[in-house]
């Protein structure tokens, strides 16, 4: 094809991407900032016209859904300490002691396979379990089911963040009389420390978009996260646009923050490390 | 400067030993004190649903003994059909938007992009889908498809090209559509994403010497790029098909599965039987059905993903 083409090609293609992915958000956006007096307005603007924050409010605050949010940070934090923490426990040996090459191939081919768990079909028993154990409806249910599916994701990065770092530099430390504790604090800890950041991050995005066990194993604002509560606004009988809109802004604005921080390394959590940022 | 590329699993090697035997015998000690209590919880706490559903498939919902009973109830309902078919028809649709969409946008970045800033906005932008939760997906497109108020009617009227409503999430077949254009909006990237690094690996001679040789865009693709690409396809694939058995959020939020049964997949088939019609024996047989044909289906694909197991 000639150069000419090609680029005429590109042109068209890249900008009738961005219409259909700008378009969407900016729609989103310019709904989350209509008054209610706009919403049963026979014209629909396409422009913003007379944007208020007013549905902000009305979400947080009225609706109460500020309650939610806390619980979300709440759940996506414990999430996020415990995969990582499980995370270093299980990749630290396979990656920086002397283990047979068939344990290290057999954890991370199961922790693979824990990937692809429908988690509809493991949410079944583990409804039972959460009844039995009286757990239903608070934090602790939902923390836990989000550490086992996250640890996949966790398992893979560390591993890959870890082989990286060269094994002469501990066993220099070790040496020089420190133990292996002091070791894994002040030498690897720290030269592991942005790629567990990056971990953290994807975790947290991902238990943070979490809708489904939130939706089966909560019931009331004492657990609910806040996608349940968007869910709730989506689904009504009459649905109050400028509040779903204004729900949706929110949900979205937390992983969209964190992909600054994490955006090199989102692409390798998802492909398990095959692609990988050079 | 950034610059994904992909990374293929280099042949297996040895490791090397590294120490005195009596050293790395205490290691190895060292790591099993570690790694088995974390691993043997994890193992435990997978396990335990596992073996839990089993139980729950073969009692009554009074706790009575039925023995297959459940299976064979929830194997002749048309409705696990039904699910069957609208996720195979949803896989049919969006697998092959997704790759044909992402390959194409690979291909053209790769070939007229060359300013390496803009190649970073590009990947930067395109990770923006991945990280909207799919609640929030669900949201704009039930913005853009509602009955009355979507915009997308609203805008085609204004063109002239429609005069009338365009009922997207009652006509089955719109339907269908509407929900599946929500899942190549946010995945499409993702393909793009993977197929792109892997075009970073093309190794640039062999490319100009074909080029020499009068390798035109289709050749050049079909002869030499596509053989690096090869594993990234399986890849995406397997990823995706895995992501579409899970599928649920952006559906519940659209459609709830209609009109009837029309965008009911598996999943949200399995959420109903179990937490809309309350039929544990039958919902739990569902999930160890599932359970089981995933895992076998594991077993045959998995050895083929390249991926870096060492």
């Amino acid at each position: 094809m000639a150069i000419g083409a090609r680029l005429a090609l590109a042109v068209i293609g890249l900008a009738a991407a961005a219409i259909v992915y700008a378009f969407p958000l900016y729609w989103l956006i310019v709904t989350s900032l209509k008054s209610k007096a706009e919403l049963f307005a026979s014209t629909i603007h396409l422009l913003p016209h007379n944007p208020t924050f007013e549905p902000y409010v009305s979400v947080l605050i009225d609706r109460g859904f500020w309650v939610l949010l806390k619980n979300s940070v709440i759940v996506c934090a414990s999430t996020v300490v415990i995969t990582i923490a499980l995370g270093l426990l299980i990749t630290y040996p396979i990656t920086r002691l002397p283990v047979p090459v068939g344990l290290r191939v057999g954890v991370l081919n199961w922790a693979l396979s824990l990937r692809f768990l429908p988690p509809v079909a493991v949410v079944i028993p583990y409804f039972a379990i959460v009844r039995t154990l009286q757990i239903y409806d608070q934090p602790i249910a939902l923390i836990g089911i989000y550490s086992l599916f996250n640890l996949p994701f966790a398992i893979w990065m560390l591993k890959g963040f870890l082989a990286e770092i060269p094994l002469e530099l501990e066993d220099a430390a070790l040496v020089d009389g420190a133990n292996r504790w002091t070791a894994f604090r002040r030498v690897l800890l720290p030269l592991a420390a942005p790629g567990l950041l990056a971990a953290a991050t994807i975790v947290f995005t991902f238990a943070w978009s979490e809708f489904l066990f939130a939706l089966i194993l909560t019931a009331t604002p004492n657990a609910q996260t806040f996608p349940v509560g968007v869910q709730g606004l989506v689904t009504q009988f009459e649905i109050i646009w400028n509040d779903m809109a204004a729900s949706g802004v929110i949900a979205m604005t937390i992983p969209l923050i964190l992909m600054v921080v994490a955006r090199k390394y989102m692409v390798a959590g998802l492909t398990f490390g095959v692609i990988r940022d050079k | 400067m950034s610059r994904l590329v992909a990374e293929l699993p280099a042949p297996t090697t040895q490791n090397p030993v590294r120490a005195g035997r009596r050293r790395r015998s205490r290691q190895e000690r060292l790591a099993y004190k570690i790694l088995l209590p974390a691993l043997g919880t994890v193992v435990v706490i997978v396990t335990i649903p596992f073996i839990l559903a089993v139980v729950q498939s073969i009692q009554a919902d009074d706790g009575t003994w039925v023995g297959l009973q459940n299976y064979a109830r929830a194997l002749s309902n048309p409705g696990f059909y039904d699910a069957l078919r609208a996720t195979g028809l949803y896989a049919v649709i969006v697998l092959p938007a997704e790759i044909v969409l992402g390959l194409g946008f690979a291909l053209l970045v790769h070939r007229t992009v060359q300013s390496p800033g803009l190649r970073a906005t590009l990947y930067i932008l395109a990770v923006v889908p991945l990280v909207v939760p799919p609640v929030a997906v669900g949201v704009v497109a039930r913005l853009i498809y509602a009955p009355g108020y979507g915009v997308l009617n609203v805008i085609l009227e204004r063109l002239g090209i429609i005069h009338q409503e365009i009922e997207w999430l009652s006509v089955p077949a719109l339907a269908m559509f509407s929900v599946a254009s929500v899942d190549i909006w946010q995945w499409t990237p993702f393909v793009y994403l993977v197929l792109f690094a892997g075009l970073q690996t093309v190794p640039k001679e062999s490319v100009e010497a074909a080029q020499v040789d009068g390798a035109t865009w289709w050749t050049q693709f079909v002869y030499i790029e596509l053989h690096y690409l090869r594993p990234l396809f399986l890849l995406i694939l397997f990823f995706r098909a895995a992501d579409i058995l899970r599928v649920f959020d952006h559906i519940f939020i659209l459609t709830g599965g209609g009109p009837g049964t029309t965008t009911q997949l598996l999943s949200l088939y399995l959420y109903r039987v179990e937490f809309r019609f309350f039929q544990t024996g039958q919902g739990s047989a569902l999930a160890v059905v599932v359970l089981v044909s995933i895992s076998l289906l594991y077993t045959l694909v998995t050895r083929l993903l390249p991926l870096e197991r060492t």
